[in-house]
């Protein structure tokens, strides 16, 4: 096990959790709300894993999945945090890592996530401007494509 | 360009969050004609820009979700169609997403011909980049010579696999095609001449006064700002950082290849030209090694259709930086979720940070030296808060205007061109113009 796992899973045991091995250099650390901001500036202070490579975003049927994807190297760590989908409210961590704020804002858009603190969490990124309210998120499991289709009026240019 | 006040106030707000009323300048979005769309608000402060909020999305064709209804197979080569530059690259590391869900090992010969080829995608990728700042920086023979030589490589890669742009070379666990038989050495003839047509530009490009007053200087961020923002590729190599994938983690065969991290600590636009120019040199020494030693056996594993269940990610280096995949399989035939970020997106924000403190005149420069994957230079209109008037310039008068701002003297002929429009400040107002 390299050196930044090992002071990984320290503070994966702080934050109450413990580090999953997927296979050789990549692992899943699963962290609560509460303690991920905790966990994330101490790897980022202390373990020096600075890079974050994206945020992916999962429909997990009850809950959502946020995946933190950190590099360091040859180590990869994803840190992944669920928010219920009832309420998918999730903190932002743009005052750890500035580079997060458009990954944050493309969740937004494509799963309903609500970064609490995101400068520009109102605004569209990737979705039109006139995309309607009433529609659901695009990634989510239950919205089909036909739904948006037929929603947004495509369907004579489908034809 | 800069001064002390505006490299500090860059470095302080890294966190992109002021915002301040002077006045708005929207950028893009559209063109129906040419290139990309994308849109930029710009808050100015007379000449100078302080603040960039992005506005993308315009060319989302929503292939994630569009990935989740087809074969684990037709996402490979729908992939390879998000970009028309970079495209090898994509389907690699979608490929090596998967490939790791299944039990399959690639073949030692199938991970050179990759090699080669994705490093054959970055000399055209560069080649075209190295050209293109030439033709916004006024200096449209460089533009010409650079995309001539590009050809040569062009020629090379549909020698090999039959295509220019997208290759489809890609399979899981292997590539479609070997390579073609006594190739090897007018693949290494070429890489020469490639070599020293880099090095003849790198020397242009350090003596030509047209592209030293343009970039010098220009777009200067600081290490830790880039560190910060997780700009990836050149973006991060041009401040001193050594984040190359190819390296720190190597896939296909880069761990038995001859490789430099090429990086500088100049930290302009000038210093991402020599960058660039020195990684073509790279390559060409990659490629030539490869062919000369491409190791005999299969090139390709048959791997069924249906993908065990598992999670996997894997990222690789394109032309333009770390590009990242995640594929998650529930044992179907079709992906449970596919994630792809491409580099654009990364380095978008160390390219708003870029632009802060520069002119009006050194947008087109500043945004085409991260080798963005949008286009969107073509139109800009211009809205002043105080007077209450608005105007419009196209893309090429916004060239024009730059050109202009540093070379007044060549203006005169083109003086039709910018007739009757009114600039932003009588600051930027030279003789001539």
């Amino acid at each position: 096990m390299s050196e930044t796992l090992v002071q990984v899973e320290k503070y994966a045991e702080e934050a109450g959790t413990k580090v999953n091995s997927l296979r050789k250099n990549e692992s899943l650390v699963e962290v609560s709300q509460d303690h991920l901001k905790a966990f994330l500036t101490h790897l980022v202070n202390d373990v020096h894993v600075r890079h974050l490579m994206t945020i992916t975003g999962l429909d997990l049927g009850q809950n959502l999945g946020i995946t933190y994807e950190f590099n360091l190297e040859r180590d990869t760590i994803h840190v992944r945090t669920l928010v219920p989908k009832t309420k998918p409210d999730a903190l932002s961590i743009v005052d750890i890592i500035p580079g997060a704020i458009l990954y944050e804002m493309e969740l937004h858009d494509m799963f309903g996530i609500q970064f609490l603190g995101n400068p520009w969490k109102d605004q569209k990124l990737l979705l039109p401007d006139e995309w309607p309210a009433d529609l659901p998120p695009p990634l989510l499991k239950t919205t089909k494509a036909d739904q948006i289709r037929r929603r947004l009026g495509l369907e004579a240019v489908k034809q | 360009m800069n001064t002390q006040s505006d490299q500090q106030r860059r470095e302080e707000s890294a966190g992109l969050m002021e915002y301040s009323t002077e006045s708005l300048v929207p950028f893009g979005p559209i063109h129906p004609a040419l290139k990309e769309p994308e849109y930029f608000k710009l808050v100015l402060e007379g000449e100078r820009i302080v603040q960039v909020i992005p506005r993308i999305g315009y060319v989302h064709r929503g292939l994630e979700k569009a990935a989740e209804s087809r074969p684990w197979v037709q996402n490979m080569y729908m992939f390879e169609r998000t970009c028309g530059i970079c495209s090898f690259v994509h389907s690699l590391c979608y490929g090596q997403a998967v490939e790791e869900l299944t039990m399959f090992q690639t073949p030692r010969r199938a991970k050179y011909i990759r090699t080669i080829i994705a490093e054959m995608e970055r000399i055209h990728s560069h080649l075209l980049w190295v050209g293109l700042m030439g033709h916004w920086a006024g200096f449209d023979t460089l533009f010409m010579w650079v995309w001539n030589d590009r050809e040569v490589v062009l020629d090379l890669v549909e020698a090999i696999s039959g295509n220019r742009v997208h290759k489809s070379m890609n399979a899981f666990c292997g590539v479609r095609r070997d390579m073609p038989e006594n190739m090897t050495e007018r693949i290494v003839e070429r890489m020469k001449f490639l070599t020293d047509r880099a090095r003849y530009y790198r020397e242009i490009i350090d003596t030509e006064e047209t592209m030293l007053k343009r970039t010098e200087n220009i777009g200067r961020v600081s290490a830790d700002t880039v560190e910060k923002l997780c700009a990836v590729g050149p973006m991060a190599r041009y401040v001193g950082l050594k984040r190359d994938v190819r390296f720190n983690d190597p896939y296909a065969a880069y761990d038995e290849v001859p490789l430099d991290v090429v990086t500088t600590t100049q930290g302009d636009v000038h210093a991402l030209l020599r960058l660039r120019l020195d990684e073509l040199v790279v390559s060409a020494n990659i490629v030539s090694y490869a062919v000369k030693n491409l190791p005999d056996g299969p090139i390709r594993v048959k791997v069924p259709p249906i993908i065990p269940a598992g999670e996997h990610s894997s990222h690789c280096e394109a032309p333009r930086g770390e590009i990242f995949y995640y594929a998650k399989s529930s044992g179907g035939r079709t992906p449970e979720r596919v994630k792809s970020r491409q580099p654009t997106m990364a380095n978008l924000p160390t390219a708003l940070e870029m632009l802060k403190g520069q002119t009006l005149a050194d947008i087109p420069i500043v945004l085409t030296a991260i080798d963005p994957c949008f286009g969107c230079m073509d139109r800009m209109s211009f809205y002043d808060t105080e007077t209450n008037k608005q105007w419009t310039w196209s893309g090429e008068e916004l060239r024009q205007y730059g050109i202009n701002y540093y070379f007044p003297e060549r203006s005169r002929k083109k003086k039709g061109l910018m007739k009757g429009i009114r600039p932003l400040t009588g600051q930027c107002l030279r003789e001539g113009f």
